[in-house]
């Protein structure tokens, strides 16, 4: 189980995050339950999570707050809100502008729940991947990797970053080969994810 | 909502306006034909009571005691001063035929104007009083609430009538025999006096007639209380016993005793014992100034007359508007303070699914794992754990239901379809009835029909009048909840049907209370009607447009 996707649980009620977390064990996650993000946040860095539950309303750090820090740490970690108070506001904010994957309301739709974390943990280990793949790349590739991504063909792509055709078609080898992408689909998708 | 609920809508209007009709008492729906009758009636009515008036008539004048000015000042101030043209013609038509008003001739058109005048007076006075005394957006004043604009009309109508002679008067005062000032002046006086006598007699009764019939004054007849006839019968005695004092001491006739009688009894009791004492004065007096007595005299008898029917009158409906008046301000605090009640209730009931939906959470997550762990365990176990499962379940899916009502600008009222407005009810009321071993069928109405409410308070109105039917009937009780419309009019209907056997319960909670006081906050009515072993409940609430 030690490669299990790592989901953290986070709710100030302490019952509730314990039993979340028992009930993601079952379904084969390695979940773990945290009181209070103040806990989570020192030592998030050495071990991120794939996916991370929360409530939103809690103590000195509230879920979207949360959400914001853990974004700026790790951009590749799912998150999903749960909620006592729902309200339309929060819902859409809770998408929308902190990048949660699911708003939940409590008493908890348990398979809701566990759709919603099967489905972060896929996306964030495909970001995962990809980020891998692209942070070998030099500034320069990467920048090229981008162009090429928005649709431009070589020469659009050399005219605008100031270089050579042929320079371009060497950074364009050399993200193929830093990257194994086979071809432009494949460099699309690896820019966007 | 399609164009079929619009025609719906449309239809409903129509049936609504055919059941006035009906109440009314007029053989048909369209609208000119009712007019023709009212008109009809009117010409009848015209002409029996101007007959009836000739003789208190006299020199310059033509009646001391006018009741036809009182059909004229009823017909106008019920149906409006639209129909001050046709009641022209009409008064103008009985002249003719009766001859009182010659129809050709040199001065014919002068006739005709003295027939019109007191009309357009009439009408002019109505469309005034009602112009600047709104009856519904001053209330709480006594002195504008209703019935003090009628009042105030019956006095000034006569009053503008006589002064609109006056020009004739002094231009062709030959033609009814006024020539002096002094004639010109007891002439107008005449005039007023016969109006205001044949107004405050004759309109009022038939006002309340006319409300009785179509079925906007409703509830059972007033009794007479021994109390107040008494005392009023005192006054009326004693008033006459000093009048007759006062001549007898050689003061000549006063009219002072009486009328202090009268305005007493008025400001009292009000306007319907004013008015029936205001008839015992006048069937006292009118038959002994009635035929052979000689005009100054009469004169003089009928302005005092006047002036305590007036202040009778005056008296009668200041004491009516006052008690309106308080009772608005009553009702309005009764409801300001319901209002503030269901905010407190919302406010703590959001607050108490918030605290139930942290547990239930854990609950329910736990119960459905412990469900799954022993489905393979011995039965007692496993119908146990099955059993919490289920009802953890329900208890979530119940408190996310109650939150859907919580979440919402809770304080607007909206147009809510009665359709959803009985489905969530029906689930809200589902467990509570069968907990109580009753039973509950709904039928769903049209989903075209809504209502402008406050969804959470009528929707807590109905669950107490399902409340309330189960506590009656207890175990076996069987409960109907439905919806639809009637002549323009939104119906929820709550029926129960309690077991022969059931315990008698009287039915008339706190429930009800709270369920009247939202009702009646949403503009409607509720009314519990008992028949046999069923209740019914029925709120009535203005229906919208299938469009709103």
């Amino acid at each position: 189980m030690s490669d299990a996707p790592v989901i953290y649980v986070v709710d100030d009620d302490r019952d509730l995050g314990a039993s979340v977390a028992r009930l993601l064990r079952r379904q084969g996650f390695a979940a773990e339950p945290f009181l209070d993000p103040a806990i989570l946040l020192p030592v998030y860095a050495d071990a991120p999570a794939h996916c991370i539950v929360t409530d939103v309303m809690m103590g000195d750090i509230d879920g979207f707050a949360f959400a914001d820090r853990i974004r700026a740490v790790d951009p590749a970690a799912a998150i999903i809100f749960m909620t006592a108070w729902p309200t339309t506001a929060n819902a859409v904010d809770s998408v929308r502008r902190y990048g949660g994957l699911d708003y939940l309301e409590k008493p908890i739709d348990e398979a809701r729940l566990i759709a919603a974390v099967t489905e972060g943990v896929a996306w964030s280990i495909r970001r995962r991947a990809a980020r891998d793949r692209t942070a070998k790349l030099t500034p320069r590739e990467r920048q090229v990797l981008d162009l090429l991504a928005e649709g431009h063909p070589n020469k659009v792509v050399a005219d605008r970053l100031g270089l050579s055709t042929k320079t371009v078609e060497d950074h364009r080898a050399a993200v193929l080969a830093k990257t194994g992408a086979n071809g432009l689909a494949a460099l699309i998708a690896l820019a966007r994810g | 909502m399609g164009t079929a609920g619009r025609g719906k809508a449309a239809s409903v209007n129509i049936h609504s306006a055919s059941l006035v009709a009906d109440r009314l008492d007029v053989p048909t729906d369209r609208p000119a034909v009712r007019a023709a009758g009212v008109l009809a009636l009117y010409a009848l009515g015209f002409a029996l009571t101007h007959g009836a008036a000739s003789a208190w008539g006299g020199a310059g004048y033509y009646s001391l005691w006018f009741p036809a000015a009182g059909l004229r000042l009823a017909l106008l101030w019920r149906m409006g001063a639209v129909w001050t043209l046709p009641l022209c013609a009409i008064e103008l038509a009985v002249d003719f035929a009766t001859g009182a008003v010659p129809m050709t001739g040199s001065d014919a058109l002068i006739g005709w104007l003295g027939v019109v005048r007191p009309v357009l007076a009439y009408g002019g006075t109505v469309w005034l009083v009602r112009r600047l005394m709104p009856q519904d957006k001053t209330r709480g004043i006594a002195a504008l609430a209703a019935p003090m604009p009628f009042a105030v009309a019956s006095v000034a109508a006569p009053l503008i009538a006589a002064l609109f002679t006056v020009p004739q008067a002094m231009l062709r005062g030959d033609l009814t025999g006024v020539v002096t000032a002094r004639e010109i002046g007891l002439s107008i006086a005449a005039f007023t006096v016969g109006d205001v006598l044949g107004a405050l007699l004759i309109a009022p009764p038939v006002l309340w007639v006319a409300d009785r019939l179509s079925g906007r004054a409703h509830g059972p007849l007033p009794r007479p209380r021994p109390g107040p006839v008494a005392e009023s019968i005192a006054a009326l005695v004693l008033g006459a016993v000093a009048g007759e004092t006062l001549g007898w001491l050689g003061l000549g006739s006063q009219s002072a005793p009486s009328l202090i009688s009268v305005a007493w009894i008025g400001l009292r009791f009000g306007r319907v014992p004013a008015w029936f004492a205001l008839l015992a004065v006048c069937a006292m007096l009118l038959p002994q100034t009635a035929g052979a007595m000689d005009t100054p005299a009469r004169l003089q008898f009928h302005l005092g007359l006047a002036s305590v029917v007036v202040a009778g009158y005056l008296a009668g409906s200041f004491h009516d508007a006052q008690r309106r008046a308080r009772a608005d301000l009553a009702r309005r605090d009764r409801l300001l303070f319901q209002a503030d009640r269901l905010k407190t209730l919302r406010a703590m009931s959001v607050a108490v699914i918030h605290e139930i939906s942290q547990p239930l959470s854990t609950l329910a997550i736990e119960a459905k794992h412990l469900h799954e762990l022993t489905v393979s365990a011995d039965p007692e176990t496993a119908a146990t754990a099955a059993l919490i499962d289920r009802k953890a379940a329900h208890l979530s899916d119940l408190v996310r239901r109650l939150r859907r009502y919580g979440g919402r600008a809770v304080d607007e009222p909206s147009a809510l379809p009665l359709a959803n407005l009985i489905e969530s009810v029906g689930a809200l009321a589902a467990s509570e009835v069968q907990a109580a071993g009753a039973r509950l069928a709904v039928t769903a109405p049209d989903p075209a029909l809504a209502v402008m409410a406050q969804e959470v308070e009528l929707a807590q109105a109905v669950v107490n009048l399902i409340r309330n039917a189960v506590q009656a009937c207890g175990p076996d009780g069987e409960i109907a909840l439905s919806a639809n419309a009637e002549a323009g009019k939104a119906i929820i209907l709550v029926t129960n049907r309690c077991a022969a056997n059931a315990p008698a319960h009287a039915g008339m909670g706190v429930g009800t209370l709270v369920a009247r006081a939202i009702v009646e906050a949403h503009g409607g009515r509720l009314t519990i009607v008992r028949d046999g072993a069923d209740v019914r409940a029925v709120v009535t609430l203005p229906l919208i447009g299938a469009e709103a």
